[in-house]
């Protein structure tokens, strides 16, 4: 036998073991547990997309109504562009009606008019304007398709603006008076970021944090009701070795889906991590850490798995929206920004986020560390008691 | 034989409600104490506090010569706990509930293995060992529940309805085990509502109501005391014939202190 502190920690090992032999042995919930992140991942990420590259080769009508040949002539420049980018998939309509029907029946998301007068206008040496209607039913498509469509015209325009330039004042250059100032971007990492290099560090966290509370939530509320947790609390164990056994299996169990949506995310969407490894897996260890007195608090205090349950939900559905896991935090209201920055799985997103796609240092990320820390120490400080009183009402 | 458990002015309080009510009680070693009463009468409250799953809220109580709220873990060393509820897991086979539990009481994996296995035979599971205990029969779940509870060789076992929902070649099994342990030195605290297993297996009766020991003594005693043929004429007779559903069937009974 074995005294004192290596015991307990033996203990507490040995309760994460039980717990984790368990979920092994429980097939259909291990089918669950590895499907849950491909579908967040999918759902979020093909259902709600940032980006022009989610959109390829979309239906979009084109109406050439002005038959000079500019409008000819710009027309075909758009379906080039348009078929060698694969954003669109542009059809000839004889008339907007007709075209705006296509909106209506589905078969377009968008129509784009050269009006009678278009060559005319540009010949006089007035702006020839085309005509932009997209498919309102879905505000993000539309403003992507819109955005699109009308960088596609800015570049034909640019081209038609150098050329007039160029005739017009020989020995300059033509980009020079067009556009004196130019802009040009440079990344912090290798490549912009889509969407999903976006997700999936708040997936992680989330994740995580999802699976230790409603694990930690249900693993507790589970035993107190099948009275194993009296086997348990009869044997001679300190009750911070249940806590510890608890906390670590929920934890081995959250940091494997965390890496699982990880995993999938590279391999499925293209994710790329530029930070350290051990970073990830540290933010990740104190996201869970902050949220496990929550857990043991409310699991103490339910009377039964199913309240448990409910009580993880209701704390779960709001920290999806508020903590910038599906969308930046700046576009909330300021006071709903406020809440979302009392949250810890504020913190661990935005750690997480800027060590995988900054490649951001331990010291980068401090505020952070320092937050979730604090938030560990207090709310395990205040729910070891709790469980503890609870246990032994 | 002297005292192995001891209470004095045991109680319990939830909010307003007085679960056990200033409890004397002596328990002597090596005596199986059929520890009885209607359903919420305190019994289960009291074997909670001896077993130290719940703090007395007032009084004290001392088992194996400790004291339950200020050395809990020595009693926990000393006590093995049979609880109503099945204190297994269901996906896990025998050996691993055993080998789980037995650790929690640091027992060794080299110690844990043939106590066991010398467990397993005593109950005739050992053909079933390696089965997850979900696939058990209940007779089969309650034995391999009772030997849980004996894997650190306790002093006292605190039996909470062990028979209960068992069919009779269970029941059977069950009482004669539990002498055959009680032959073997242990002390046994058994709670039942079955009435002839209590006078069966009991060397002393102790019998409880709203939350108060209405009578403890051996159960001839009793029974002569109130002319009554069985133990269960004279638990209606201490504790009423009105059926106990609600806080309001709590009456006044008449009360006869033994040992108390």
């Amino acid at each position: 036998m074995t005294s004192g502190l290596s015991q307990s920690i033996y203990i507490t090992f040995r309760i994460a073991h039980k717990d984790l032999l368990e979920f092994w042995k429980a097939k259909m919930l291990i089918v669950t547990f590895m499907t849950m992140p491909i579908l967040m991942m999918s759902m979020f990420g093909f259902m709600f997309p940032q980006t022009s590259s989610l959109y390829k080769n979309a239906p979009m009508a084109m109406v050439v109504e002005d038959d000079g040949s500019l409008a000819i002539q710009v027309a075909d420049q758009f379906k080039v562009i348009a078929s060698s980018t694969a954003l669109f998939r542009v059809q000839d309509f004889p008339s907007y009606q007709s075209a705006r029907d296509g909106i209506l029946t589905g078969t377009v998301k968008g129509v784009v008019v050269i009006p009678a007068g278009f060559t005319a206008a540009f010949n006089s040496h007035r702006q020839a304007t085309v005509l932009i209607t997209v498919d309102d039913t879905n505000p993000t498509m539309a403003s992507v398709i819109y955005g699109e469509t009308a960088s596609i015209f800015r570049m034909i325009s640019d081209n038609f603006g150098q050329s007039i330039i160029s005739k017009m004042c020989s020995s300059s250059d033509p980009s020079f008076v067009s556009e004196p100032i130019g802009v040009q971007r440079e990344n912090l990492i290798g490549s912009p970021t889509n969407t999903f290099q976006f997700l999936a560090p708040g997936f992680m966290a989330l994740t995580v944090v999802m699976g230790t509370l409603s694990g930690l939530g249900s693993a507790i509320a589970r035993e107190k009701e099948q009275g194993t947790m009296d086997g348990i609390m009869a044997a001679p164990i300190s009750r911070n070795t249940i806590v510890g056994g608890k906390m670590l299996s929920q934890t081995v169990r959250g940091m494997i889906q965390g890496f699982l949506i990880l995993g999938l995310s590279m391999l499925l969407f293209g994710v790329k991590v530029y930070g350290s490894p051990f970073l990830i897996v540290v933010v990740m260890l104190l996201g869970v850490a902050s949220f496990a007195g929550i857990g043991i608090i409310a699991t103490s205090i339910a009377p039964e798995q199913e309240t448990a349950m409910m009580m993880m939900m209701l704390l779960q559905f709001p920290m999806m929206f508020l903590s910038g896991i599906l969308f930046p935090m700046d576009q909330l209201p300021n006071w709903l920004q406020l809440v979302g920055k009392m949250l810890p799985l504020y913190y661990a997103t935005d750690a997480l986020r800027k060590v995988m796609i900054l490649s951001a240092s331990f010291n980068q990320i401090l505020m952070d560390v320092v937050v979730l820390v604090l938030y560990s120490v207090t709310t395990l400080g205040i729910a070891i008691p709790i469980f503890r009183k609870a246990v032994t009402r | 034989m002297k005292p192995i458990i001891t209470t004095h002015n045991l109680t319990k309080r939830f909010g307003n409600f007085v679960a056990v009510d200033r409890i004397n009680l002596e328990i002597m070693e090596g005596e199986i104490f059929g520890f009885l009463g209607p359903n919420g009468a305190g019994k289960t409250t009291t074997i909670r506090m001896l077993t130290t799953l719940s703090e007395p809220t007032e009084g004290t109580a001392r088992v194996a010569g400790f004291d339950v709220r200020t050395q809990a873990d020595e009693v926990r060393r000393r006590i093995g706990l049979v609880a109503e509820k099945l204190i297994l897991y269901p996906r896990l086979t025998a050996v691993e509930n055993l080998m789980f539990f037995g650790e929690l009481y640091g027992l060794n994996r080299g110690e844990l293995r043939p106590r066991i296995d010398e467990l397993l035979r005593m109950v005739h599971l050992e053909n079933f060992k390696d089965m997850p205990i979900g696939s058990y029969s209940s007779g089969m779940r309650q034995r391999l529940n009772i030997i849980r509870g004996l894997l650190h060789d306790p002093e006292i076992l605190f039996l909470d309805e062990p028979t209960a929902l068992l069919d009779p070649q269970s029941v059977r099994f069950v009482r004669d085990l539990v002498k055959e342990l009680n032959e073997d030195g242990k002390t046994m605290i058994l709670t039942t509502h079955i009435m002839e297993e209590a006078d069966e297996l009991s060397h002393t009766v102790g019998i409880i109501d709203n939350g108060k020991m209405v009578a403890v003594d051996e159960a001839a005693f009793l029974k002569s005391k109130f002319n009554c043929e069985t133990l269960e004429e004279v638990f209606l007779e201490l504790t009423g014939r009105t059926l106990r559903d609600s806080a309001s069937s709590r009456v006044p009974v008449r009360r006869v202190m033994g040992r108390v």
